[in-house]
């Protein structure tokens, strides 16, 4: 059974407020932005990178992906450039994978045009590239899957996909094995085992939940009772210190899962690329809706659920053409940012559950409030494309 | 279970949360089989109600406590005097005929609501020895800036000496906490909404011209410092200047209206203002539907049922933070109640932004019908029966 442990890294770059009655200097907050970049660095990425690069000396065959946002990478040169030095020093140990992805985290494979999706994952490959070698495998904004996604994706030429593994996908079939795509040739989907994920990603805090508190001892055994090839680990990265404190012992969890998983002998880790490379797809597996790793639902309601968030992005989305007719780099990259996913994120309104999830990680008092931002800012900048 | 209840106000005489509140519960624990005396000052209309609610005139008086007075120095003439001899007097008369009904048949426990009537509750307790459970509606901190020694005193006794405390919200609690009550005797059990009266109301043909022609705010309830309806007139200045074709209605009555017209005049705002008055029991539901949204700006509000009606209207509602409300709903829109540039902000958006006044509609919408007078009557039903046993 192969392990394949895969972190999303991504920091949001919000907005200013942005009020009828005044204008701030820029449309991003830079000083919440450099705020929250230091707080996470200090209580999640510095001393998880420094935890991993530790036990990648220590233990020969652990092994590990991650994928960074292109906003997250320039928010990293622009307030903590230690961050970034921190990942290079991974990505030195030639053992950590550095996935492939939109730069600006966005939700622009919904466009009707692919063309923009395409031109943003291009710039997340040069971006990378700077860091380590380009991937084979792809992930699209919070995993958002379909058989036309894989089929885009492997035009691209990537031999790998990252999705859910959703019941309703694989109805009786099991997550922990490859699968080719509906329509697709030879793209091998990874599908995420959420049970698992979630285990750590959700519940590793939770007093109520009955296998509280998790060991690495204990997880390790539940992987390898596992039946099948490869089980898909995926996660936040900000699951280390900052959705759960470090006084949950969420880094002793980490320390010690690669010795616990290396005392079974049916356990190995494995990137995601090395699972493409060795494993053979098991069956075809198809999605005609799109899918995510988002909320109960699974789809894309959080982003586009209601009348707001579909409001706004029918804007954003009619703004590409004058913006690259306008020719102006600084006009494109910042319509691009304003297509961050995050910034739909704060506007839904969906179950009060889900509900305090979105609350949770919004810098705004409520989703109506991100909604009234973002029109602000949206409709400045409208108005500057205009007189551009 | 029988209770005698002591009130002040009841439909259709309503200057605020206590008599709709009094009117939803008492009605609502009658359907739940409880006997209710409900002992108040003036005759309400008996109609319609359950058997088991009877409605008992203590006496007749004409003083509406949070409504018809002031109490400030610089603003003669001050009932202050008469409001003190008359509630003594009405705590008098209300302690006897409880007393009178008693011998008839017996009470098992006694409910009364905000200060007016807890003189009397504290009487009637220590002679009938049953158990008192006393409503905070608000306290004398919320209804005023220049709280007064003769209220405070009696809602001190009240918050010491009832054997359970309900309040209508956190920040209530909060109040009786101040008072001196012991924590573990205070439970906080939300107001609710007729869902189904408000929703089902619509504008009267009269009105669909000016609804047409105008986007309409509303401001509804009493004219004191307390409701904020003075921060309300800056913000519509501040909307005027984006938006000038915007109604500004100014529902209810209280002692700033004099200054409310002059600081509308001074504005230079009062042909976009309209001041309402009173407004009767019917015409509040339309007030509501004619509104594109509504604005709670109290500086201190203990609950807000207002924005729970104007919610299940439809109408997108801005409320306060320091208010109770804002306690339990999510499909609003908070803002501090000083913030005028945010207060004027978000009215704007709200009449600006299709999307987002349709979708605070409808989870408005949604959100208001959960909180209904039945859960507070159920509630106020537990503590009842929890009372009565360790009695």
């Amino acid at each position: 059974m192969k392990i394949c442990i895969y972190f999303q890294v991504h920091q949001p770059m919000r907005l200013s407020r942005y009020s009828v009655f005044g204008r701030p200097l820029g449309y991003f907050d830079d000083e919440l932005n450099s705020q929250i970049m230091h707080k996470v660095a200090q209580k999640c990425y510095l001393p998880a990178n420094n935890l991993i690069l530790e036990l990648l000396e220590k233990h020969p065959n652990f092994c590990l992906s991650f994928s960074l946002t292109g906003v997250f990478l320039e928010q990293c040169k622009k307030f903590a450039p230690e961050v970034l030095e921190s990942f290079a020093a991974l990505a030195a140990s030639k053992k950590v994978e550095f996935l492939s992805e939109t730069y600006y985290h966005s939700l622009a494979f919904l466009f009707q045009e692919k063309d923009e999706f395409i031109e943003q994952v291009k710039l997340h490959q040069q971006a990378i590239s700077q860091l380590a070698p380009p991937s084979k495998v792809f992930r699209n904004t919070e995993a958002m899957f379909s058989n036309d996604v894989a089929y885009l994706a492997e035009r691209l030429g990537y031999s790998g996909i990252m999705a859910e593994g959703l019941d309703h996908i694989l109805g009786w079939r099991s997550p922990n094995y490859l699968y080719t795509v509906k329509g697709c040739q030879k793209i091998k989907a990874l599908l995420r085992h959420y049970r698992l994920s979630d285990d750590i990603g959700y519940r590793f805090s939770a007093r109520w939940w009955s296998e509280y508190p998790l060991t690495a001892e204990k997880y390790a055994r539940w992987l390898s009772e596992l039946s099948g090839e490869c089980v898909n680990i995926f996660m936040d990265y900000e699951t280390f210190g900052e959705h759960h404190w470090q006084d949950s012992g969420i880094f002793e969890f980490l320390r010690h899962l690669p010795a616990e998983v290396e005392k079974r002998q049916n356990l190995e880790f494995a990137t995601p690329s090395q699972l493409v490379d060795t494993l053979a797809p098991k069956d075809d597996i198809d999605v005609p809706y799109l899918t995510s790793w988002a909320d109960i639902e699974r789809d894309t309601s959080a982003w586009l659920g209601n009348q707001m968030q579909q409001n706004a992005f029918a804007l954003l989305q009619s703004l590409e053409k004058p913006v690259k007719e306008s020719q102006d780099p600084e006009l494109l990259h910042i319509w691009r940012l304003l297509g961050n996913s995050d910034h739909f994120y704060y506007m839904c309104t969906k179950s009060l559950s889900d509900q305090d999830v979105h609350n949770y990680f919004s810098p705004y008092d409520s989703p109506f409030e991100a909604y009234i931002n973002y029109m602000n800012v949206l409709l400045d900048f409208q108005q500057r494309l205009k007189k551009s | 279970m029988k209770i005698a209840m002591l009130g002040w106000e009841f439909p259709p005489f309503v200057s605020g949360g206590l008599g709709t509140h009094c009117f939803e519960l008492t009605y609502r624990l009658a359907k739940f089989g409880v006997q209710i005396d409900f002992f108040l000052p003036v005759g309400a209309k008996q109609e319609g109600m359950p058997p088991s609610l009877r409605l008992i005139e203590v006496a007749k008086t004409i003083i509406f406590p949070y409504l018809s007075f002031s109490k400030s120095k610089s603003k003669p003439p001050s009932y202050g005097e008469n409001l003190i001899a008359a509630v003594e007097e009405y705590s008098r008369d209300c302690v006897r005929v409880v007393l009178e009904e008693a011998k008839k048949s017996r009470y098992d426990l006694l409910h009364s609501h905000d200060w007016m009537t807890a003189s009397a509750a504290l009487q009637i307790r220590k002679i009938l020895n049953i158990p008192w459970v006393h409503t905070f509606h608000s306290t004398e901190f919320d209804r005023t800036s220049w709280p007064w020694e003769y209220i405070v005193g009696i809602e001190r006794m009240a918050a010491c000496e009832a054997d359970r405390i309900i309040a209508v919200s956190k920040r209530t609690k909060e109040q009786v906490l101040r008072l001196g009550a012991a924590e573990s005797k205070i439970r906080v059990i939300y107001n609710g909404v007729n869902f189904e009266r408000f929703a089902s109301s619509s504008i009267p043909s009269h009105s669909t011209q000016i609804k047409k022609e105008k986007q309409i705010v509303l401001f509804f309830g009493r004219l004191t410092e307390q409701k904020g309806p003075v921060q309300f007139l800056h913000a519509a200045k501040k909307v005027l200047e984006k938006k000038p074709n915007t109604l500004f209605l100014v529902a209810g009555k209280g002692e700033l209206l004099p200054l409310l017209i002059n600081i509308s005049m001074q504005l230079g705002i009062s042909h976009n203002v309209r001041f309402l008055g009173f407004v009767p029991e019917e015409e509040q539901r339309m007030i509501y539907k004619l509104a594109d949204v509504y604005v709670m700006p109290s500086t201190s509000e203990p609950f807000g049922i207002t924005a729970l009606e104007a919610m299940s209207s439809g109408t997108p509602v801005i409320i306060s933070k320091t208010s109770g409300v804002s306690e339990i709903i999510k499909a609003a829109i908070r803002v501090d109640f000083w913030d005028i540039n945010a207060m004027a902000e978000k009215i704007i958006a709200v009449l600006s932004y299709t999307p987002l006044s349709k979708t605070m509609s409808q989870l408005g919408m949604k959100e208001a019908s959960l909180h209904t007078w039945d859960k507070t009557a159920k509630e106020t039903l537990e503590l009842y029966k929890e009372v009565s046993k360790v009695f």
